[in-house]
This record gives C-alpha cells, structure tokens and sequence, in this order.
C-alpha cells in the first residue's frame, strides 16, 4: 500500500521536503477538524473537544514548518501537493465513531502519531540529500515525542464508564 | 536544484471539495471514497464545472453533494439512465455516478446491461458496502449468503450477486475495485476508470460500520487485499479477469480486472457523427415544432 504518488525520495532536495512536511501536517489538521465536525453532529462533545484540540496542535506544527521554508526559500513556488500523499499523519477515518470515549479518541491520535513515525522511517533509506535526511531524521524522532505526549495523557485519564459504544448502539429497525 | 516531483497539477483535491459537511456515520468507509474522489479528480484536471456527478438515493448517493462538480442526487435505483441522458445532452462534459450495492444492484440492476452495452462515456462508481445503509441494514444483493440482518432473521439463504462478473460478462470495457483502506490505490483507479474511453466501472469495498457486517472491516482490507498489479494481472485478459473476479465475496483484489486495449467507438461519439451526417437534411426547428401544431 503506497502513501505518496510521483515523489522520488532518492532526489527529494530540502524545499520539498519542507513542502512535503507541511502538507503532511496539513491533511493531518483537516483531517481532525473533519474528526471534531463529525463528533459535533454526532454530539460527542468530550470527543470533539479532544479533535480540535489535536487540530490546533497540527497547526502549531504546519505554521513552524512552513515559517522554516520561507526563511530558507522565500516565495520560491511548490511543487509538492496534497495529491501526492495520503492519510500520512492523518487520523483514519475508519478510527472514529459517533460514541466513542476520549480514550478512544487519544488512541485514534496515537496511532497516527505511529503512522506519521513509521512513514520517516520508511523513506529515509530512499534520502540522498543529506539536509533532508536530517530533517526527516528529527521528524521521525519528534513524532515519537508526540506518540510520549499523547500515552501520557491516555494514562493520566479517568477509566472509562462501565458502558461500552456497544451497550449504546441501536439494534437495526426495519424501516 | 534537483526535481524530485512532477509539474503541480492545475487543479487540488480541495478545488472539488463542496462547502457541505458529510453527515455520514463517522468511521463510514465513504468518508475515505470522497477523498480518494477530489484526488482523482485533481489528477484529471477538469475544472469543477466540466463535471457532472449523478447518484440515486442512499448513503453512498450523497457523494455529488461533497463535491463542486454539478450534482444530482436522483431518484432511487434510476442515477444510471440520467447520467447517460446527461451525456448525450452535453457529451463535453465529464460524467460520474455514484451509487450504492442496492442502489445499482437491486432497483437499480436492470439498467446496468443497457449502460454497459450502449457504451456511453460514463464512470460508475458502486460503494458496496453489501447492506442498505441508508434505510438501515436490510439485505442487499452483495450481501453474502447467511447474513442476518432486519430482513433476514435466520440468515440470508441467496448468493450474492458478483458486481464485478456482471460487469465483465456484459461486456464493460473498464473494471476495476478498490477499498477505502487504500486510498492511493482507490484514486489511481477512479482516475483511470475516468480517463478511459468508454463505459467504464469501479467497484469500491466501502464498509457500514453501522450496519455492515463487523467492525473492523477497514483494517480487515488492510490486511488482507491483493493488489491485481502485484500478482503480475494482465488487465487486457478478460478472461483472466474474470478468473479473479471468481474471488469475489473471500478475496479482496485492488486495482484494475479489466481494460479494453482497444475501445470500441463510444454510443455518445456514433451519435455526433449520424447527427452530423443528418444535418444537412434536417428540418429548421420551427418546422419541426410546427409538425406538433394542430393546425
Ligand atoms: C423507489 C424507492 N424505493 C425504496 C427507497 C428506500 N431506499 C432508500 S435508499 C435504499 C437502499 C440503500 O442501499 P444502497 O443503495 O446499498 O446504499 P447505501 O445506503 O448502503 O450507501 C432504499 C431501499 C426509495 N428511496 N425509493
Ligand atoms: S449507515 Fe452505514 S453506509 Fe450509511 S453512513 Fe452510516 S456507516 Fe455509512
């Protein structure tokens, strides 16, 4: 299963790979404002309270990257785009439903946590340039930073009701 | 400064994303199918407006609604003849459908031999979550066989119909399947399914987490699917394909079954020509509408 289309790690130089690192962080943002809608409408509150909290975590890290690109490349143009990767750091969507608890919310953040780390380590045999090896390198390490940050909370958090997302469903009703 | 990626494409994946929140059941596996849909769509380079997308009514049918290409949310079971009729119309555009298991199979089913045959240049989209969805989880006719839902209590004693065989057997000139839990791999055959020539059809493994069989139906893809290029699948070979598509309903092939190397004229591009070879000898409209007047 591939998570990028037309991306030649092996000549991937530092602007795109600056690019590439921020719209990572980006589909990741959409991806949990999408999360923290769905929970609204759902009326999850603890749940989406929990999304757009991780949303705004990924906007911190988009903006610092994106600050990086422009010190070192000014306006020079992208070339990479959102096309050209998929649900890299991004929640999925098959993580979440409507009556989940914020413990499950927490490990749906982990396992993109994981996912974003395991994509780094992945692709850094592939890197030639060595700049981006070390920009990957210290991406890979701070999402298993994240991955720390977010255990941590999930062993900080009240157990769970003694009613599961099971005890809640509605058993199908002939319409 | 090296190239590492290709030229920027004309159009993102957020150019066909509609203002419109899916209010689908989160954890739905149509969730991933719209993204793998603006990406597919990004990668044609059609502007939104050079898009029509036509659906019938169910989950899965609320799909044009999320885009920003022009939408028609139809009429159950019915999406396949208004979108053929959209193109005849307007052959410039570009035409989707998007439908559901129930939706093309059930209601549905007895226009897809005639869409096939006719050959119009449409892409047909199947969210086959083997369940009503929408009006929640009846049997539907993917639904394998001894499956219990609200409509069949002590299990479903039908086989189930094999989308992916009926389509090859009618003769369609593109087949191809993909799962959400693949979201490149899905958008590579959407794109390609889109860019042939011809009727073409796309299978997509789309879980109901609400009413679909168990819950980790995603993750189940994930571990599971086979993609058709990694078993060294020859997409000419029909009857390879249909060989594979045999595994429908226990294997779970990703990637294109079947494409026509040579695609035979499409319905829509006959009738340009008979209608340029007609010109000349048509009547002017006013005496064509005079013919309806009771004089
Ligand atoms: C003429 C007509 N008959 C029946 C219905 C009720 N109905 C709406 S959607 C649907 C089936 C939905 O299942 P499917 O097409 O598989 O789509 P999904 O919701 O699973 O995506 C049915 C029977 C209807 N809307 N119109
Ligand atoms: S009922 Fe099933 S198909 Fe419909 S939105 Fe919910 S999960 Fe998706």
């Amino acid at each position: 299963m591939t998570k990028t289309r037309s991306i030649d790690f092996s000549k991937l130089g530092l602007r795109d790979a600056l690019d590439l690192a921020t719209i990572i962080e980006e589909e990741a943002k959409e991806r949990y404002q999408e999360l923290a809608d769905q929970m609204e409408l759902h009326h999850n509150a603890a749940a989406a309270h929990f999304f757009r909290f991780m949303h705004d975590v990924e906007v911190i890290h988009e903006r610092k990257l994106f600050e990086r690109r422009t010190a070192l490349f000014g306006k020079e143009p992208r070339t990479v785009d959102r096309g050209m990767i998929f649900d890299i750091e991004a929640p999925d969507y098959d993580s979440v439903r409507a009556t989940m608890t914020p413990r499950q919310a927490l490990h749906t953040a982990l396992a993109a946590e994981v996912k974003a780390f395991e994509f780094f380590e992945a692709s850094l045999p592939s890197v030639t340039d060595a700049d981006v090896r070390e920009l990957f390198t210290e991406l890979r390490d701070e999402e298993l930073e994240h991955q720390g940050l977010v255990q941590k909370q999930i062993t900080a958090l009240a157990p769970d009701d003694a009613i599961t997302t099971e005890d809640m469903g509605d058993d199908p009703v002939a319409q | 400064m090296p190239t590492s990626v290709a030229a920027l494409a004309a159009y993102q994946s957020k150019d066909f994303k509609s203002d419109l929140k899916p209010i689908w059941c989160p954890g739905c596996g149509d969730f991933g199918v719209v993204q793998a849909i603006y990406r597919a769509l990004a990668a044609i380079g059609r502007a939104p407006h050079d898009i029509a997308f036509v659906s019938g009514i169910g989950c899965s049918s609320r799909i044009p609604g999320y885009t920003t290409a022009y939408g028609f949310n139809s009429v159950h079971g019915r999406a396949l003849p208004i979108a053929q009729g959209i193109k005849l119309a307007n052959p410039d555009l570009l035409v989707l459908v998007a439908s559901g298991d129930g939706d093309g199979f059930s209601i549905g089913g007895g226009h897809v031999p005639h869409a096939v045959r006719r050959n119009i240049d449409i892409t047909y989209i199947v969210m086959d979550n083997q369940i009503y969805g929408l009006t929640k989880g009846q049997l539907s006719p993917t639904s394998p066989k001894g499956l219990k839902t609200v409509t069949s209590e002590y299990g479903s004693l039908e086989e189930p119909v094999n989308p992916l065989m009926y389509m090859l057997a009618y003769g369609a000139g593109f087949v191809g399947q993909g799962t959400p839990a693949d979201m490149a791999g899905l958008a590579d055959v959407i794109e390609q399914a889109t860019r042939y020539p011809g009727f073409s059809f796309v299978n997509v493994q789309s879980p109901c987490v609400t009413f679909g069989e168990d819950d980790d139906q995603v993750k189940d893809h994930r571990a599971n699917m086979k993609s058709l290029a990694s078993l060294g699948h020859d997409p000419t070979d029909r009857l390879a394909a249909m060989g594979l598509a045999q595994g429908y309903g226990t294997d779970l092939h990703t990637g294109i079954f079947y494409k026509n190397p040579n695609p035979p004229p499409t319905f829509d591009a006959q009738m340009r020509v008979r209608q340029a070879e007609l010109a000349p000898k048509a009547l002017p409209r006013e005496r064509i509408l005079d013919m309806f007047v009771q004089r």
